[in-house]
């Protein structure tokens, strides 16, 4: 009953993988045809040279329990107290902001005429401002947070923030000006125009709330969904304009800041150093890191129907650290393309001065990745992704992609020690859809774990509640890595999480940002 | 959110400290929030009080916003003193109205001996904000001493607090004009 349901494209399906011969043993990492890269770098390295290079995996000495020592460095481990001590230190800010909004204010003040109402379009304004301070420190992709939470966490923590100061500072906005327009006896329109023009900075802190909410409603799921990628990242990249537009009138007119010359200068410190976040790590280090490795195109071959894999080649690429599993942001620098980042996953960990990514054609510009030529330069930003090796909590781990997710899961794979003993489950619709079949062969042969490919329609192959557990009998003790479009990882992280598998044992990567 | 309380821990315990530390130095802070009722250039009380109350009280003044709470002097007005001027001058005070001006409100008293301006208070200052409070403290001393230099209403303005100055001289005048001071 069962063998019908998991058609098994070969033999190898269920069998213990150290039975095979498989005839994949090279004696050397890398098999380059044509001129060797190392000498050629000086040249423009692959230029229009014939490249070949192969990624299979580095093969097994049979008298070291160790698999191949790695060719270049480790992503650093993430640190675990980090999560914590940022919220805890996220807390304190936030304390501390509704506590220069409480102390600035007298009782008096509150029982004006408009007292009530501007004491709360202060605090606000100034709990919103802080918000935002932690929404673009959570993008910035401080490493220390990232390697925790993965930049797709950052950007699902992010998501889920921006609600919050959005509605903070509107709400600040409107308040304000019933409270001011009260205080003065006048009406709500005439001293909204007195506040504009009357008061320093207004003005172009009003322009910065307009680009804000522009930003913001850019990003409502129904039409965002609607824009291409790149204009609503364009529009996006507004709220930071929004944001130094706003500054000025914070300090200059802000109770708490009026007369305070020390949260003045704690505000301002706070902000400066968030714009150095910002400049250090989204546009410093991915200038540095591309610079140092100058990354060129050299071949492109075509994966699968509708898969395309790209090999780069670099300088310093053994110095370049990186986990199996993690992702860049590419740059390719050509025209149409220079302008705009997008994250694929390495396929395999690099073999220097070789890097190779694996792209599904989904969108113009992965469509576009299929047309490059060789020669072409690479810049890079990354690695980024918390989906490695350093998250399992259990020994033993089961692994399990669909469509493109097997790119990652290829490199993941290849950074798993013996001890882990893979059972690695790959879905696919179509036998030609599986990508890297023999590289993940042999790699789940290494660690002497199991492979089954699940190939079918989506309705006759099933991964259900009843087929999981009978082709991983031990789920509850492995650590469940996930891996592919989001549906699919979806379904499969509440499917483990109803068998029972604990949620800090189970990994997944979202691979729409 | 299994975290959260992290996060309100640490909320919980800065606003704490930072409520603690401000009413432990809240003291040495009022002083330099500013001297509301900073009127007169002859250095009257405004610079000894307090924060709170200026900004707050509708201080008994405000309640008299009309011009004919001027003092009982008025009736003794004899326009063309003797010459005795100086010496036996009566001086005569008269509060102006309550002036409206966008950031807050504020009425100014005048005192007239002889024939010249001697004494400038602002009895009432309301806003709404630190920032108006603020400003509105900076200037009413610089416009006091404009006033007593020209000794009339023609005075510059000061750029950046239109609408004070604007107010100021408004509520001036009318103060002036129940003095019958030309």
């Amino acid at each position: 009953m069962e063998g019908l349901r998991f058609r098994a494209p070969n033999p190898i399906d269920r069998l213990p993988m150290g039975r095979l011969a498989t005839g994949h043993h090279h004696g050397g990492a890398v098999a380059v045809v044509g001129r060797p890269g190392r000498r050629d770098r000086s040249k423009n390295v692959g230029a229009r040279a014939m490249v070949s290079v192969t990624f299979e995996p580095r093969s097994v000495n049979p008298r070291k329990s160790k698999l191949g020592a790695r060719l270049t460095p480790e992503a650093p481990a993430p640190r675990p107290w980090v999560r914590p001590v940022a919220l805890l230190l996220v807390g304190l800010g936030l304390g501390a902001t509704v506590g220069v909004t409480l102390t600035a204010e007298t009782l008096g003040e509150l029982k004006a005429p408009g007292g009530i109402a501007i004491f709360l379009g202060g605090l606000t304004g100034l709990v919103g401002m802080y918000l935002a301070l932690v929404m673009v420190l959570l993008i910035s992709r401080i490493p220390a947070v990232e390697r925790v939470l993965g930049l797709d966490g950052l950007v699902r923590w992010h998501r889920g923030l921006a609600p919050w100061p959005i509605s903070l500072l509107v709400a600040h906005a409107v308040i304000i000006t019933i409270g001011y327009a009260q205080s003065a006896r006048a009406g709500v329109w005439h001293e909204f125009g007195t506040l504009v023009t009357g008061f320093p900075f207004m003005l172009i802190a009003t322009v910065g709330l307009g680009f804000m909410v522009m930003a913001a409603v850019i990003s409502i799921r129904a039409i965002r969904s609607r824009l291409r990628r790149e204009t609503w990242w364009v529009i996006h990249l507004s709220m930071y304009l929004a944001l130094a537009l706003s500054f000025a009138h914070v300090i200059a007119l802000g109770p708490s800041f009026v007369g305070h010359p020390l949260t003045r200068w704690v505000w301002s410190v706070a902000w400066a150093s968030t714009a150095g976040v910002v400049l250090v790590y989204r546009i410093g280090l991915p200038i540095f890191r591309s610079l140092r490795h100058g990354l060129r195109v050299v071949q492109v071959k075509k994966e699968a129907p509708g898969v395309t894999t790209v090999i780069c080649s670099g300088r310093n690429v053994e110095r370049l650290a990186v986990s199996g599993g993690q992702f860049f942001s590419w740059r390719f620098l050509v025209p149409g393309m220079w302008w705009q980042a997008h994250p694929y996953s390495m396929s395999a960990l690099p073999r220097p001065p070789y890097l190779r990514l694996t792209v599904k054609n989904v969108g113009d510009h992965s469509a576009a990745v299929a047309k490059l030529r060789p020669g072409v330069r690479v810049a890079i930003e990354g690695p980024y992704g918390a989906f490695t090796r350093h998250a399992q909590r259990h020994t033993t781990a089961v692994l399990i992609a669909a469509g493109i997710g097997i790119t990652a899961l290829r490199a993941l794979l290849e950074d798993l020690p013996s001890s882990a003993q893979p059972v690695v489950i790959i879905r696919a619709s179509r036998e030609e859809d599986l990508c890297f079949r023999s590289e993940v062969t042999e790699l789940v042969k290494q660690r002497r774990g199991k492979l089954h490919e699940l190939v079918g329609p989506r309705h006759q192959v099933l991964l259900d509640r009843r087929s999981l557990p009978q082709l991983v009998p031990d789920l509850l003790t492995r650590d469940v890595y996930v891996c592919g479009p989001d549906g699919f990882v979806a379904d499969v992280v509440r499917l483990v999480g109803r068998l029972g598998v604990p949620e800090e044992a189970i990994h997944h990567e979202a691979f729409s940002l | 959110m299994k975290r959260f309380p992290i996060v309100l821990a640490g909320a919980v315990s800065a606003l704490a400290a930072v409520v603690g530390l401000h009413s432990r130095t809240a003291a040495g802070h009022a002083i330099s929030v500013g001297p509301a009722n900073a009127g007169s250039a002859n250095g009257s009380a405004g610079t000894t009080q307090a924060t709170s109350p200026p900004t707050t009280n509708p201080s008994p003044s405000t309640t008299n916003p009309s011009p004919s709470t001027t003092n009982p002097s008025p009736s003794t007005t004899n326009p063309p003193p003797p010459t005795t001027a100086p010496a036996t001058a009566v001086a005569r005070t008269s509060t102006g109205p309550v002036e409206q001006y966008g950031y807050g409100e504020l009425s100014v008293r005048v005192t007239v001996t002889g024939n010249k301006i001697t004494h400038l208070a602002v009895p009432t200052l309301q806003t709404a904000e630190q920032y108006s409070q603020q400003l509105a403290a900076q200037v009413i001393p610089m416009l006091t001493s404009e006033v007593l230099k020209a000794q009339s209403i023609n005075i510059y303005g000061i750029s950046g607090a239109t609408y004070t100055a604007e107010a100021y001289v408004t509520s001036l005048q009318s103060a002036l004009k129940n003095l019958h001071f030309s």
